[in-house]
């Protein structure tokens, strides 16, 4: 993993220096909230409902158990005993006070960590796949160059006051996890026909009000012009995009407005400029450098089966389901990724306790080679888990409430905190994930289900993603009370699509029947072997709307 | 666009411009004219020898409108001595790239400056983009200024100054 | 933002995020920022709900609060309560934890 150097440090210090001076001056009035709003923002602090939030940077989704640790520490210390994972892969904190932030902040920065970019009209916290450098078939690990990105927007001077906020994802694997054509870039890390590594390039996804799929702007940049073509890509945006309507000013929309190929013709045009001076060509010893923090872990050689493992699974139903659902295949003999939920039965998605915290930073010490990951979809992993030592690591997750058998099913669902935190909330979001996970909490039933992503928003800003869930829910507000409208058909992955609208909203009563109904007219209609989502793309929304208004 | 103190260079400066408004004749005093009359004027204008600044506006354009086209400049650029950008908000940040076009792409060596709504914050950024003129409100002084522009010890990336930026400095 | 005063509100009160913390407060009779929703002032028409949001922003508000706004009440009997479920909330705390917020301090006294 990265490790910051004395300039890294530094500067993250400076930030903290830079931000207490700003809440002071906020306190004693020299700044009015007009003024202080995009600086606070620019450092992850947002009002919503109860409290201020802050939103915590875990770049590309790593952690190494000590942030782990620290995140936990600061959840005890200055909230309220818990944390809330989110689709960005970041943590949030629901309770912090404004004038503890500065302290809060110093106390992450020992840990390498920090909450710069995580708002404001910026180039955000870079995501990636949370299998990244443990499952087979990667072109490389898609952190050296999201680390390279990270770096270089950073207090980026052209790009931290755009049209827009400004997201970018990376995957270099076939199956995307990271979501990444619904992001600002999307970033595919491949190998050409001569074996070098370079880039893909998808450019104006998104979500919220309008949401569209990126488009693909380029097959292949070379690894050391990638910054270039970045570069171009955010000029062309910053001179273009709209400034005249917040929902008009995402990238996406100039994507969109100006059309693909003219899109394209710009950025090439602009890309040729700023890579005639070479000035923005990363030299190799850095990436170099970069590179040897994400070497693969000391692994051992081991047999590519464990008798130890494949007899708990024997002697022990319960493990035998955690496994076949939430243990996926290492790259390494001997070797498993393991999925930690945070999608108990009846629990609220991506929230996790500092008690649970603190365990998980301690299994990751001991048999993850010192590393956590955070997934766009609100769970956690542990990378690099031995075979021999799952079972172990099972148990000690069962005994903290971490070790529901339900990834990728429809209990695992993304939710955004909605109306009982946010401050633009139409409605409540996690309530309804809680009353869905409850209605399906029988696990046999989720299998036979099979794999089905329901995502819920409280608002069209989208959050929860619920545009790309197989099962979107978006809640609505008519007169001061909650409606809920469904979507079906949306994905996230290689396959990206947007759901399409059901029909009309349903009621807080209502929406879980309406639900179970979507899910009914599944299994009624599917062929073998096909998931939801297959059903529904073979049979089209008409069964469904029958099935829901009739 | 009254009512402030130039800081150039890092150092405080005399005025020695006028904003001239688009029907007010020209003088032989150092003028910051508009970019439709330096288009409209073009000829005349090479007539004149006094110092010549053109500012770059990105309002009164019409709502949808984004602001002036920082590339229209480009068969100027020889003959200015000043290019004001006008920052609209301080959440507009399109003139920074416009900085770093002038500087970088058509390597403008004249005065570069910053009028308009521009916060404390952003002093630094825009310095970085190749901004060395900035006006300044009344009520501030030079020393704080100055205490904004070393707030943060360094940068990642280049831009339009001498700093190269960690990820190229590191290994040198 | 959503659901916030209906134009034909009769009743209506103002609120705020104080500055140091967050925290929801209510503007009360006696012109302070207060915690409890039971304490604050409750306007009787447009034009009292007016002079009211205007008493609760006078030039140093930003001193002491984010974002006053006039929001609808209604009559429950001998009180009001909010209208909306948004303000019900924030007058509350989250409905997914019943242990936070005011309605956890309201339990423990
Ligand atoms: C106080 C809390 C939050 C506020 C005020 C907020 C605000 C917003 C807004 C205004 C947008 C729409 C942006 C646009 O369309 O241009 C948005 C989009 C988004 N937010 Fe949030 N958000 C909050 C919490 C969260 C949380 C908890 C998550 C993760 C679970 C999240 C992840 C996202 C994502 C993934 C999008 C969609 C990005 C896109 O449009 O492409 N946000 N948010
Ligand atoms: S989708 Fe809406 S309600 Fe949910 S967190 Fe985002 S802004 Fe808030």
């Amino acid at each position: 993993m990265y490790r910051y150097d004395e300039f890294d440090h530094k500067l993250v210090a400076d930030r903290v220096n830079q931000f207490r001076g700003q809440v002071e001056r906020r306190v004693s009035g020299a700044l009015s909230e007009d003024q202080f709003k995009p600086l606070r923002l620019m450092n992850g602090v947002y009002l919503q409902l109860h409290a201020y939030m802050l939103r915590v940077a875990i770049p590309y989704g790593t952690l190494r158990s000590e942030q782990m640790r620290m995140l936990a520490h600061i959840a005890r210390k200055y909230d309220r005993g818990y944390g809330h994972f989110t689709t960005r892969q970041n943590i949030q904190y629901n309770w912090p006070a404004l004038d503890e932030i500065p302290d809060l902040l110093d106390e992450l920065a020992c840990v390498e960590m920090h909450a710069i970019q995580t708002s404001g009209n910026c180039i955000r916290n870079v995501t990636s796949d949370q299998y990244a450098g443990a499952i087979e078939g990667e072109a490389e690990d898609p952190r050296i160059v999201s680390e390279i990105i990270r770096q270089w927007s950073t207090f980026h001077p052209e790009f931290t006051y755009l049209p827009r906020k400004f997201k970018i994802a990376v995957t270099a694997h076939k199956n995307d996890r990271a979501a990444i054509k619904l992001h600002d870039i999307g970033i595919v890390v491949k190998q050409n026909d001569a074996g070098e590594i370079g880039y893909e390039v998808h450019v104006g996804g998104g979500q919220g009000r309008t949401p569209f799929v990126a488009k693909k702007m380029t097959d292949f940049v070379p690894k050391a012009k990638l910054l270039a073509y970045l570069e171009a890509v955010m000029r062309v945006y910053n001179m273009l995009g709209r400034r005249d309507n917040s929902y008009k000013a995402r990238i996406k929309i100039l994507v969109h407005e100006t059309g693909e190929e003219e899109m394209r013709r710009m950025v090439e045009e602009e890309f040729a400029k700023i890579d005639a001076s070479e000035m923005l060509t990363v030299p190799q010893e850095e990436i170099d450098r970069i590179s040897a923090y994400f070497a693969p872990p000391a692994f051992e050689t081991l047999p590519a089966d464990s008798q130890a493992f494949s007899q708990a699974q024997a002697d022990d139903a319960d493990f035998a389901r955690f496994v076949r659902a939430n243990v996926v295949a290492h790259k390494q003999d001997g070797y498993a990724i393991v999925n930690i939920s945070l999608k108990p039965i009846g629990g609220v998605p991506g929230d996790a306790t500092d008690a649970q915290m603190d365990v998980i930073a301690d299994l990751a010490e001991r048999f993850s080679h010192d590393e956590v990951r955070v997934t766009h979809e609100q769970n956690l992993v542990l990378p690099h888990v031995k075979l021999d030592d799952v079972k172990t690591v099972y148990d000690a997750l069962a005994a903290h409430e971490l070790a529901t058998a339900n990834l990728g099913l429809i209990s695992d669902q993304i939710a955004c905190p909605g109306l009982d935190y946010c401050n633009l909330a139409n409605a409540r979001s996690i309530p309804l994930a809680q009353e869905i996970s409850e209605r399906f909490s029988d696990l046999d039933r989720q299998y036979d289900i099979g794999e089905l992503k329901i995502k819920i928003s409280g608002c069209i800003n989208a959050c929860g993603h619920h545009h790309v869930g197989h099962i979107g829910i978006l809640g609505v507000d008519k007169k001061g009370t909650e409606f809920y409208q469904i979507s079906l058909g949306g994905a996230a992955d290689e396959n990206a699509a947007i759901g399409q609208i059901t029909g009309r909203a349903f009621t807080e009563e209502d929406i879980v029947d309406a639900i179970e109904t979507v899910v009914t007219t599944y299994t009624d209609l599917r062929a073998d072997g096909e998931r939801f989502i297959d059903t529904y793309n073979r049979v089209g929304m008409a069964p469904f709307k029958e099935r829901l208004y009739d | 666009m009254t009512d402030y103190h130039l800081v150039i260079d890092g150092a405080t400066a005399e005025e020695s411009w006028i904003y001239l408004d688009d029907d007010a004749a020209l003088s032989d005093a150092p003028s910051i004219i508009s970019l439709t009359r330096l288009k409209d004027q073009a000829y005349a204008l090479a007539e004149r020898s006094a110092p010549l600044g053109v500012i770059l506006r990105a309002d009164g354009l019409g709502k949808t409108d984004l602001g002036e086209d920082v590339r229209e400049l480009a068969p100027f650029i020889d003959r200015l001595a000043l290019i004001a950008i006008h920052f609209p908000a301080y959440r507009n940040g399109r003139g920074y790239s416009a900085a770093r076009v002038l500087r970088e792409e058509f390597n403008f060596t004249g005065q570069l400056r910053a009028t308009g709504d521009v916060l404390y914050d952003q002093w630094a950024m825009m310095n970085r983009c190749g901004i060395n003129a900035f006006e300044l409100a009344a009520d501030i002084d030079l020393a704080t200024f100055q205490t904004a522009l070393g707030e943060l010890s360094g940068a990642y990336q280049p831009a339009a100054d001498q700093n190269r930026g960690a990820l190229w400095a590191r290994g040198k | 933002m959503a659901q916030h005063a209906a134009k034909r509100a009769r009743f209506q009160a103002v609120t705020a995020n104080r500055l140091s913390d967050g925290e929801v407060v209510y503007f009360s009779p006696d012109n302070r920022w207060v915690e409890a929703f039971a304490m604050a002032e409750v306007a009787d028409g447009a034009e009292a709900a007016e002079t009211l949001l205007a008493r609760a922003m006078p030039a140093d508000f930003e001193a002491h609060v984010l974002e006053p706004y006039l929001f609808e009440v209604l009559e429950d009997g001998q009180a009001y309560k909010p209208a909306s479920v948004r303000e019900t909330i924030r007058a509350a705390g989250p409905t997914v934890r019943l242990d936070l917020g005011k309605q956890a301090e309201a339990k423990a006294e």
